[in-house]
């Protein structure tokens, strides 16, 4: 006799959600994140218990509290070194790493990078919105050069960097541009970048209503379109093409390309290690410490 | 009578082959089953440069390096002139060097007196004329064989072994240069007296610190490894990678400290053991997350091999001065466990203790060791690696209903979840919190789980009341030191007390939670105590009278590192206190 098959989980998007209420201002940008993640999620119909959100420190950074998966709000700087533990020593859970633009670029900017070149099993959403939003109102690494905030009085002397750009450049293999502002689209670039298998890089333009007003978010509708059609997202010279924009925003998928993931490669190092014996055990590497002649 | 023990120091240049030479002399030892502790300096130069091993072999047990060596042996004079002060010949020692180095020295420069034995050997040539003329090494393994009858037909082997390896010719050119060695080591005046006299027993692990503390986190399950290279704690990360992935385990070497700790964390948070090893400047960059790992209640094991300090320091030196950055750097209060290693087997038992540790409590737990024991081998008895293993409790399905992450309970430890685990997903962080895990920075919230938090440690205080004690159970002279100075301490102890003098010994392994109750039980068996310790600042005697009061009369002997502590050092400290006849004042 044979039995019905158990009916399978179905998650909708508000399953994914915690009974915690964001500490964001109204109308941050990050809200659109957060519920594009809702829904990316139950599109992929992700296993809360077999997903983990880990950030660093920011306004951005408190999304994993929001979120119905182990999650783990860590310290400044630091979401990607976390998640890399999670993600190496658990590849059967999925890993989302998420932050901002001073959290990932000025004090994590090191980990950002050896991520990026690792091809860590992690997707990366950054929530961009040019400024410290926590500390409430300092310059950012993605702050525009000229800008008065509350650390520029008299304008950002330096300039800034592009996120999608270091990504690429860092060894990043899927790398997307979104803005909150377009639900439908930041959802469909989450999904591409959860299904990706390596680091996937997801810069999202989250404008900051308290600190740098209605404007940025003006601006950033205004300028944000779609990557042309026929945009070569193999390409890095294709992709460096739509970087460091000024006066539009391009979203869609930059780059995406193939290449072994950090737990594909360290799968092969056990592989190769082993030549096909069985694990070792303690007692036997013991025994190598004995003078054998 | 037979000597108790035989230390032979090898000096010369990169390329003499010192540490081959050390490395043979201290495998054929531990495979006839003597006792060996061997050290290696070097100059700072990457390849080449000056190079020094101690071998200390004894049929019983021994605890330290041996201080004045018995025999020295120099390829280069000039070289041993960069080792001033680090090793140093007895007065009654053989002294064997180049004929043909063309620095001098006399028996005078070195204070070799009319007992000892200048002697100066054709290295070089005997080399030579063996058709290997990069052997001096060999050929002085040959010397020493046939002036100390050494076993000759174990180092043959070994020689056989480590020269053969890759090529059987330059094997046989090697066991060459080994019979020149031997022939020229019969023409000079026999001197049996000074050889040790054993029977070979079963081999023994001829293992280092590090090594240790590697096998210690394997055996406690550690599958998970992230490190960052840094003198003398690479080897940890090294052996880590060359074995977890044969136990199906990864390591990553990740792009600094804060990022090795980060991982350890977060793998652990995921439920894996894990590990990770540093030294006192990788340390300080580990300290904010050991914050997030007390605040998280997330395990997470760190070794310290300590060396000198501050700042880039002294690299390849040891020190004892990273307690107080151990047992307090960070900010907050932030509960942890620190326990010290004291030689090279307790790497292994400390580090197993430290996961059974930060596993059952959720806490961190930092080792402690040093370059002095990091970087020694020394012979273990493979019997005695075992340690019981303790594993990270799993939520019931009652402790999942309305699960909290943080309960407060009695012991302050709580169920902890990991990811796979239905019933148990939550969401922590660094900001305080409530019981599950939810931002909370209300002033009561706080302080009911700071409490939680440091509650933790009275059982961990309870149950691991971790020190040694050597000595009579009355004592004149009470010593207190911890970790690496123990060897030291305790071979001076037994030295007095073949002299009849009463001299105990405490020295803690649990360093924070301190064993207070034992210590006080120590220091009312004794009359006056002596803490000894390698570290400018005497932070362990202030880190003793922070946790417990110590007489007005205590001794404190301190120095700062780049020289391991000597039994010497010890055994005048004890002398004058027995000379100066302060054991009759009465009691502290």
């Amino acid at each position: 006799m044979s039995a019905a098959p158990p009916a399978l989980p179905v998650f909708v998007p508000g399953d994914y959600k915690t009974d915690l209420k964001p500490v964001w201002c109204p109308g941050c940008g990050d809200f659109g994140v957060l519920t594009a993640l809702y829904r990316a999620m139950a599109e992929l119909q992700l296993t809360p218990e077999l997903t983990a959100v880990v950030s660093g420190i920011g306004c951005s950074s408190r999304l994993p509290g929001y979120v119905e998966t182990y999650g783990f709000n860590t310290v400044h700087g630091r979401a990607l070194p976390l998640a890399t533990g999670v993600a190496v020593s658990r590849p059967d859970v999925k890993v989302i790493a998420v932050g901002g633009d001073g959290d990932g670029l000025a004090i994590g900017g090191n980990h950002f990078m050896h991520s990026a070149r690792r091809n860590l099993d992690v997707t990366y959403i950054l929530m961009d919105n040019e400024i410290y939003g926590l500390t409430k109102g300092q310059v950012a690494p993605t702050t525009p050069t000229g800008d008065k905030t509350k650390t520029t009085h008299y304008g950002n002397p330096e300039p800034a960097v592009d996120p999608c750009e270091l990504a690429i450049s860092f060894g990043a293999t899927w790398v997307g541009r979104a803005f909150s502002g377009d639900l439908k689209g930041t959802v469909e670039l989450i999904v591409k970048a959860l299904r990706h298998r390596g680091f996937a890089f997801l810069n999202v333009m989250s404008p900051c209503v308290t600190w740098r007003g209605d404007d940025q978010f003006k601006s950033l509708k205004a300028k944000a379109r779609p990557l042309p059609a026929g945009h070569d997202v193999t390409s890095r010279f294709e992709a460096f093409k739509f970087t460091r924009e000024t006066d539009v925003l391009s979203t869609g998928v930059l780059y995406d390309v193939k290449s072994p993931s950090l737990n594909d490669r360290l799968d092969t190092i056990k592989v190769t290690a082993r030549a096909g014996a069985p694990l070792v055990t303690v007692p036997e590497i013991v025994k190598t410490f004995l003078p054998s002649f | 009578m037979s000597r108790r023990d035989l230390t032979i120091a090898m000096v010369g240049a990169g390329g003499d082959g010192i540490v081959t030479m050390g490395d043979i002399l201290s495998q054929a030892g531990a495979r006839n089953g003597l006792n060996v502790i061997k050290t290696e300096a070097y100059g700072p130069q990457i390849r080449g440069g000056e190079s020094s091993c101690v071998v200390r072999l004894s049929p019983s047990a021994i605890y330290e390096q041996g201080d004045a060596v018995d025999v020295l042996v120099v390829f280069s004079w000039a070289d041993f002139g960069r080792f001033k002060g680090e090793v140093q010949p007895a007065p009654n020692a053989v002294v064997l060097f180049d004929e043909a180095d063309p620095v001098a020295r006399t028996r005078e420069d070195l204070g070799i007196g009319a007992d000892g034995h200048w002697l100066a050997v054709p290295f070089s040539k005997l080399a030579g004329d063996a058709g290997a003329k990069g052997s001096k090494n060999v050929v002085g393994l040959g010397v020493l064989t046939a002036l100390f009858g050494l076993a000759e037909e174990t180092i043959r082997r070994a020689v056989v072994k480590r020269f053969g390896r890759k090529k059987a010719a330059v094997g046989e050119l090697a066991l060459k240069a080994y019979e020149a060695g031997l022939v020229h080591g019969g023409t000079l005046p026999p001197m049996p007296e000074r050889g040790l006299t054993f029977t070979p027993g079963p081999a023994k692990l001829l293992m280092s610190g590090n090594e240790a503390s590697a096998l210690g986190a394997l055996h406690a399950g550690c599958r998970f490894f992230a490190g960052y290279p840094i003198t003398p704690s690479t080897e940890i990360l090294q052996f880590a990678e060359e074995w977890l992935p044969k136990m199906g385990g990864s390591v990553v070497q990740t792009e600094d400290e804060l990022a090795a700790i980060g991982a350890v964390v977060g793998a652990s948070f995921a439920g894996v053991k894990s590990m990770t090893a540093t030294s006192g400047p990788g340390l300080s960059l580990m300290t904010e997350m050991l914050g997030l790992a007390s605040m998280a209640e997330v395990p997470c094991v760190v070794v310290d091999v300590q060396r000198g300090g501050p700042s880039t320091g002294l690299p390849t030196k040891s020190e004892q001065s990273d307690l107080w950055q151990a047992v307090f750097a960070g900010h907050g209060d932030a509960p942890r466990v620190v326990i010290a290693a004291s030689d090279v087997e307790d790497c292994f038992h400390t580090t197993v203790e430290a996961f059974n540790i930060a596993e059952e409590f959720q806490v961190p737990v930092i080792v402690l060791t040093d370059q002095s024991i990091g970087q020694r081998r020394e012979t273990l008895d493979p019997t005695r690696l075992v340690h019981d293993v303790v594993d990270r409790a799993v939520p019931t399905a009652e402790e999942l209903v309305e699960y909290k992450r943080y309960r407060d309970t009695p012991d302050g430890y709580s169920p902890m979840s990991v990811p796979g685990l239905k019933g148990g997903i939550y969401q922590t962080n660094g900001l305080e919190h409530d019981e599950f895990g939810r931002p909370a920075s209300m002033a009561h919230v706080h302080e009911t789980m700071n409490a939680k938090r440091y509650r933790k440690l009275k059982p961990i205080r309870d149950r691991y009341q971790r020190a040694r004690r050597y000595g009579p159970a009355k004592a004149d002279l009470g010593i207190v030191c911890w970790g690496s100075s123990k060897g030291a301490v305790k071979e001076a102890v037994l030295m007095a007390e073949e002299r009849g003098e009463k001299v105990a010994a405490f020295i803690p392994q649990m360093i924070f939670p301190f064993p207070v109750k034992a210590f006080e039980e120590f220091r009312a068996s004794v009359r006056q105590l002596l803490v000894i310790e390698i570290s400018y600042a005497a932070q362990f005697y202030k880190y003793l009278r922070t946790f417990t009061t110590l007489p007005d009369n205590t001794i404190i002997f301190k120095r700062s590192g780049g020289k391991n502590l000597t039994i010497s050092e010890v055994d005048d400290q004890i002398r004058r206190f027995f000379a100066s006849g302060s054991q009759q004042k009465g009691a502290a």
